[in-house]
């Protein structure tokens, strides 16, 4: 009762976060990925691209790139429009445009485990395969399993879709200034080189790391975390190949091989490209969805 | 500011209907479709089915398998368990088993024309052919996406799970008994031949007309629409054949060509799947 009653006296000044009941505007831009795939390295790029007058750190954040779960909703009324608002849902048709981040799963599972540790859901000595089995299920987050949440968009947005910008996570580490240059023609902004590389500077994992440990206890994604743990990890790709046992990478490679080799990622076994429903998922992927 | 205070007061007593939002308990069944591909027959043939003495018509669907949007929060909150639910959601990972009925575009798209002058959202002269082209785009009057997106997210994602039963419409109605077999052996219901023959009586597109006439007023998908239009239609499969100009068949076939043939729909045009990876 009490809980609700604070609920309500926080809707009634605008202090509540809107979550899945946010208000979609026509002009609204999605930037969408499984969680654990980039998206507030994405945020912070973005915010430094769109606001160079105000350099991005883990407590402004929410204020410049739109989180409904973080940012309340007197500050959704005083961010500018368009705005660009953080999500990690499934496929939703509501969305009007959407930037999609996807990464590697391997590297993604590996880093939602130490994630998990950081946020205490799992001890350090969490099993990996138990983790995995979960993560394959889609039990470690509340959007699906990666390979539900890619895949409902890759069949229904297609690349080249004026609606949608598909991003490899592995792509924007490899050349951030180029993928960056990518996201601002599909934001309508014209970029110089120089304001592209001071938005990638402001975005390095470097001063994100600083931000982070000075600012842990301002950020929605950090609070009351672990200290000795950090957000912003490795910030590479690939990682899996030391870090995630061959068995699990087999296992991984098994359920989603298919759709990976889609994406372009190399698998460490060729053959589970194709498994008992490529043929079906092919036919599904490259169908033109409208 | 007094419409601000009543909301607020509805969602803080649970009073409206949470759609999309709806909290999911891990023994939900889930009864999914696109709009107008049989849901609500499918739901008179499960009512019937699992509650044959509560003698299911539709003053009462709505209690036994409740709309995610047609029913309060508060309600939905108190509905027996396990509960069997209707929506028309495009796929949502929270759904635990999922029946999901699948029916031809070609006729879904003429079904929804009708529909939506049933209720008033089109003119009885809007041209059907630009209908069928805002069926493709997803220019619809229902936020459930397009035929395509709802159909291959949940297809694609659950394809081949034990707690996913995927039904064909067409199927329903050429061979009832296989598929109520199908349904009730997945629902865990144990059905004879004789309950399932009586389920598939009940739920005759003759007698749901007949109790549209005398009760489309109590139901939420019919009170308030044209009287002079019937919700219970044909009933019938293949009607795109007569009634759909070859062009609307063409750019349904055109977009999802591929998708239809995997589900096993035959194409009248061209090679449908051809047409989509040169696009792609």
């Amino acid at each position: 009762m009490m809980k609700h009653l604070i609920a309500g006296i926080k809707r009634g000044l605008g202090l509540h976060r809107p979550g899945r009941s946010l208000l979609i505007l026509p002009d609204d831009i999605f930037l969408v990925s499984f969680p654990k795939s980039g998206n507030t390295w994405t945020r912070f790029l973005l915010a430094n691209l769109i606001f160079p007058e105000t350099p991005a750190t883990f407590a402004n954040i929410h204020q410049l790139i739109a989180d409904p779960q973080g940012t309340n909703k007197r500050e959704f009324l005083r961010i500018p429009r368009p705005r660009i608002v953080k999500s990690h849902e499934c496929f939703d048709p509501r969305y009007p445009r959407v930037i999609y981040i996807v990464r590697d799963p391997r590297d993604v599972a590996l880093s939602q485990y130490h994630y998990h540790r950081k946020l205490e859901k799992i001890a350090d000595d969490y099993s990996i395969t138990t983790f995995v089995t979960r993560f394959l299920a889609g039990e470690t987050c509340p959007h699906g399993s990666w390979g539900q949440n890619v895949a409902t968009w890759l069949i229904t947005r297609k690349d080249g879709d004026p609606r949608f910008l598909l991003l490899r996570y592995e792509d924007m580490v490899a050349d951030t200034p180029r993928e960056l240059e990518k996201i601002a023609a599909f934001l309508n902004i014209t970029a110089s080189p120089e304001r592209i590389a001071q938005t990638v500077e402001r975005s390095s994992a470097d001063r994100m790391r600083k931000l982070e440990q000075a600012q842990s206890d301002d950020c929605e994604l950090t609070k009351g975390s672990r200290k000795d743990l950090s957000f912003v990890r490795l910030a590479k790709s690939g990682g899996w190949r030391s870090g995630l046992p061959e068995a699990e990478v087999a296992r991984l490679e098994d359920a989603w091989g298919h759709l990976m080799a889609h994406l372009r990622y190399e698998l460490l076994f060729p053959e589970k490209a194709a498994n008992f429903d490529s043929r079906f998922a092919e036919t599904i992927l490259h169908e033109a969805s409208r | 500011m007094i419409k601000r205070l009543i909301a607020g007061g509805k969602i803080f007593f649970g009073l409206n209907p949470p759609g999309r939002r709806v909290g999911v308990f891990a023994d939900d069944i889930f009864l999914v479709s696109y709009p107008k591909s049989g849901n609500t027959w499918t739901r008179f043939l499960v009512a019937n089915l699992v509650y044959p003495e509560k003698n299911p018509d539709f003053s009462n669907i709505n209690d036994l398998l409740p709309d995610v949007l047609g029913m309060s929060k508060r309600d939905l909150e108190r509905a027996a368990r396990p509960r069997i639910l209707k929506s028309h959601e495009y796929f949502d990972p929270r759904y635990p088993k999922v029946v999901y009925v699948v029916r031809d575009p070609r006729d879904v798209a003429l079904s929804e024309y009708h529909f939506d002058i049933k209720r008033r959202a089109i003119a009885d002269d809007y041209p059907l052919p630009q209908f069928v082209s805002r069926f493709v785009h997803g220019e619809l009057n229902h936020p459930y996406g397009t035929w395509g997106e709802n159909v291959a997210t949940w297809l694609y994602t659950r394809r081949g799970d034990a707690r996913f039963l995927l039904v064909r419409y067409e199927d329903l109605q050429t061979r009832a008994m296989e598929e109520m077999e199908r349904i009730a052996s997945f629902l865990g219901v144990a059905a004879d031949p004789e309950r399932l023959a009586f389920a598939i009586e009940r739920s005759s597109a003759d007698r749901m007309r007949e109790l549209e006439k005398k009760q489309g007023h109590l139901w939420s998908s019919t009170r308030e629409t044209r009287l002079d239009k019937p919700f219970v239609r044909k009933a019938k499969a293949g009607g795109w054949k007569a009634e759909l100009p070859g062009a609307s068949v063409a750019e349904i076939e055109s977009a999802w060509g591929g998708l239809m043939r995997e589900l096993g729909y035959e194409l009248a045009v061209g090679n449908g799947i051809h047409a989509g990876m040169a696009r792609g």
